[in-house]
Order: C-alpha cells, then structure tokens, then sequence
C-alpha cells in the first residue's frame, strides 16, 4: 500500500478482544503500528510525544469522560475514533466517535471501515499550506498596495463583506494579521516585488 | 521562594515588576511577602499566571493592592521600553545589516513604527489610565460625571501583542535568511519573552485590574 502508515491505539480492558483485533490488524494488508493504551490520560500522554491516526475504543469506556475525550479531538484534528460496541451504546458517547463497530461484524466489515477512516485521516491530517486562491491573493496584492476594503471591492467587483471574508481567511491561512507584516509576507512569497512597494513609499 | 523560581525561572521577571530584588536566601513567599508588605494573595494571584492559572476570584483586598498592581505595570512598561524593545531592536537592525534582503530593511521599518506605538501606548497608560484607577480607589462616589471610566480603558486598551505575533511568524515561517542562527536565535527568544510578558500584562489589566474599576464605579 502506497498510504503512510497508520498509528493506531487500541483501548479496551478485554485481553481476547486487543488480541484479536491485533492479529485481524496484522494480518490485513493495512500497514500499521499498534499500541494498547489503557485510558484517555494514557492516549494524551502518547499523543504528546507520537502522532496517532487511530483510535480503537469501547464506547462504555467513554461514559462520563466525555470531556476529556472531547479535548483530546479538539487537540489533536487528525486523530479518528472509532468504537467497537460490545453492547448498546448511549448517543452522548456515540456522538464522539467518527465510526463504529460491533464484535458481530466479519473481519472484511471491520477492515473496510477502518481503512475508510484511515482515507480520512489522511485527508484530516493538518495542512501547513498556506497557499492562497487567486482570488484571496488579488485581495492581499491590493491590501499590499494600500487600498481599502471599499476600493479592493469596487475594482474587484465584489462586495465589502467578501472581502472582509477574504482578508480573514488570508490572515488565518498565513497567520499574519497587520498589513505591514502582510507585505513582507508578499514579498518573501514573491507574490509581489519589491519594486512595486519602493514606488509606493515614494 | 528560591523552589518556586527553580521551577519557573520566569518568576524573576515578576518579582523585578514587584522591585523585589533576586537573592532570596530561604525566605518562603509567605515571609517574602509580609517584608516587601505585598497582599500575599495578590501576589500568588499574579505568580500564578506566570505559571498558567488565571485567578478565581479578584485577589484585590485593598487600596494599597491598587497601588501595588500600578506600581508593577508601570514597572513592566519600563522593562519593555529600556530593555524589551530596545534588545529587539538592536537585534533586528544587526540582521538588516548582516543580510542585504530588503524585507528585512522593511521589516526593521515596521518593527519601528510598532515600537512607536508601543511607546505611545504605555505613554497612555503611564498618564491617563494608571492615575486614573489611583483616583478612583483616593476618593470613590464624588465625581460620578468623570469623562474617564474602566469601560473606556478597557477599549483603547489595543492588544498590542498581535504586531509580535506576525514579526515571530514572518520569520519562523516565510522570510528566508541564510545562516545567522545566533543572531536568529537570540532575536527570536527576545520576541517569545516580550510576547509572554505582554501577554501576563494584558491578563492582568483584564482580570484584575478592569474588573475592578467596574466594581469601583458602580458603589
């Protein structure tokens, strides 16, 4: 398989079942590193130092950590939690996981839901991009030159607001938010040259 | 004392904004206190943020923690204008000297021009809000039409933190310059302790200091 590898933890306090969902693991053609966490705080620590793609829980292990496990998500984006039901679940711990299980399921069942969260994963995995649309940096190109937001919508022919839109997503994709760091930033992104800024200062 | 600034050698900022000088033998916090006549929960209120909590509960018990808590922002801002800034200056107009790259002879510009408000903003501070509050606490109910209040502060209080912000950024994530990671380094450290320190300074404005003021203006 060309993905990378995927990082899975395991949490469930039955031996025979990590055992078993070990060994369908392994033998699957999903290449992946498994470990067995024992709780939340456990995973957190884990998470600090490695990067997990996977979580594979018992849901009743969630009931009343619903906090904890809501941090750990909000912490981590590119983790994915997956349940495996040993019996009825309740919706608030349902709610936190992205797919689920049950024991009853065949080995093809569980490994094509698993794989298809592994697709996510990757996809979830957060980006460092901070590559702009055309349109945002028409808006940073004018922004740089010292228009307003009513002159950059007048010529660009949209409305204040998009371009209120715009600048906010410039400022969260490059995490600059002044206008003076903006144009340095267009200038070391060659997005725009240094002339252009020369003349403007003249 | 001397564990606690083991641990968070950041403390030392704090007791300098709180003139309490560094050679504390084994005095506990408590005993450092009650001699530097410092309301013990005030102090551990502030210890506390540098350490990552924020208070509970308002830790002002009287007029002289007002006093207190003005004495050692004014003192911060002198730490920023005579140290801070001027470090990060320096080290900025070096790496402009160092690489010929215009961005940076832009981003010294901009670092100066932010410095400038900067220096504008404790002014402020310094003259207008600070003396403010000392009144305020001095003689409370009578001046009730004042043109000045908390709220007002609170607004022209500017999070003077976000220009940093994007200087660390620029150059942690776009400007290319080769080598010089002493210099790099140093510029960078400077930038991380400033943020930090505004950021604790803006903490305490909002959480006590503010607060307080509300409280004052409605007796």
């Amino acid at each position: 398989m060309s993905r990378h590898r995927l990082h899975i933890a395991i949490m469930v306090h039955s031996q025979i079942i990590y055992e078993g969902l070990h060994t369908v693991l392994s033998q699957s053609e999903i290449d992946c590193i498994i470990c067995k966490v024992d709780s939340l705080d456990d995973l957190a620590d884990i998470l600090h130092s490695k990067k997990v793609d996977l979580l594979i829980i018992n849901p009743l292990l969630l009931v009343n950590r619903e906090k904890e496990a809501r941090k750990i998500r909000k912490n981590h984006p590119g983790l994915s939690i997956v349940g495996i039901n040993l019996s009825i679940v309740d919706n608030h711990s349902l709610a936190l996981l992205d797919s689920s299980f049950t024991i009853f399921d065949t080995v093809e069942q569980v490994l094509s839901k698993l794989q298809r969260i592994g697709i996510d994963s990757e996809l979830k995995a957060p980006s460092n991009d901070d590559n702009l649309t055309d349109r945002e940096l028409d808006v940073l190109t004018q922004l740089v030159h010292g228009y307003s937001n009513k002159e950059i919508a007048d010529s660009l022919n949209i409305s204040i607001h998009t371009v209120v839109t715009h600048r906010k997503n410039i400022t969260s994709k490059t995490g600059i938010r002044s206008q003076s760091g903006l144009t340095i930033y267009a200038i070391s992104k060659r997005i725009i040259s240094i002339e252009d800024i020369d003349l403007q200062n003249h | 004392m001397f564990d606690l600034i083991e641990e968070n050698p950041l403390l030392l900022l704090m007791m300098q904004h709180f003139d309490i000088d560094f050679r504390v033998g084994d005095l506990t916090m408590s005993q450092l206190c009650k001699e530097k006549g410092i309301n013990e929960k005030l102090f551990t209120s502030i210890a506390n943020l540098y350490n990552g909590f924020k208070p509970k509960e308002n830790p002002i018990d009287s007029v002289d923690d007002v006093k207190q808590i003005v004495r050692f922002l004014k003192n911060s801002h002198d730490y920023y204008r005579n140290d801070k800034y001027p470090q990060i200056s320096t080290y900025i107009k070096q790496l402009q000297e160092n690489h010929p790259e215009k961005e940076l002879k832009l981003l010294e510009k901009f670092f100066n021009e932010y410095f400038a408000e900067v220096i504008d903003h404790l002014y402020y501070e310094d003259t207008v809000a600070f003396p403010y509050f000392i009144e305020l606490i001095s003689h409370k109910p009578n001046n009730k039409n004042n043109l000045y209040s908390a709220k007002e502060y609170s607004e022209h209080h500017t999070d003077i933190e976000l220009k940093i912000k994007d200087i660390k950024n620029l150059l942690l994530k776009y400007v290319i310059i080769n080598d010089d990671l002493n210099l790099r380094r140093k510029l960078l450290f400077s930038l991380f302790e400033l943020e930090y320190d505004l950021y604790i300074h803006s903490l305490i404005e909002e959480t006590i200091l503010i607060p307080f003021g509300y409280n004052m203006e409605r007796v």
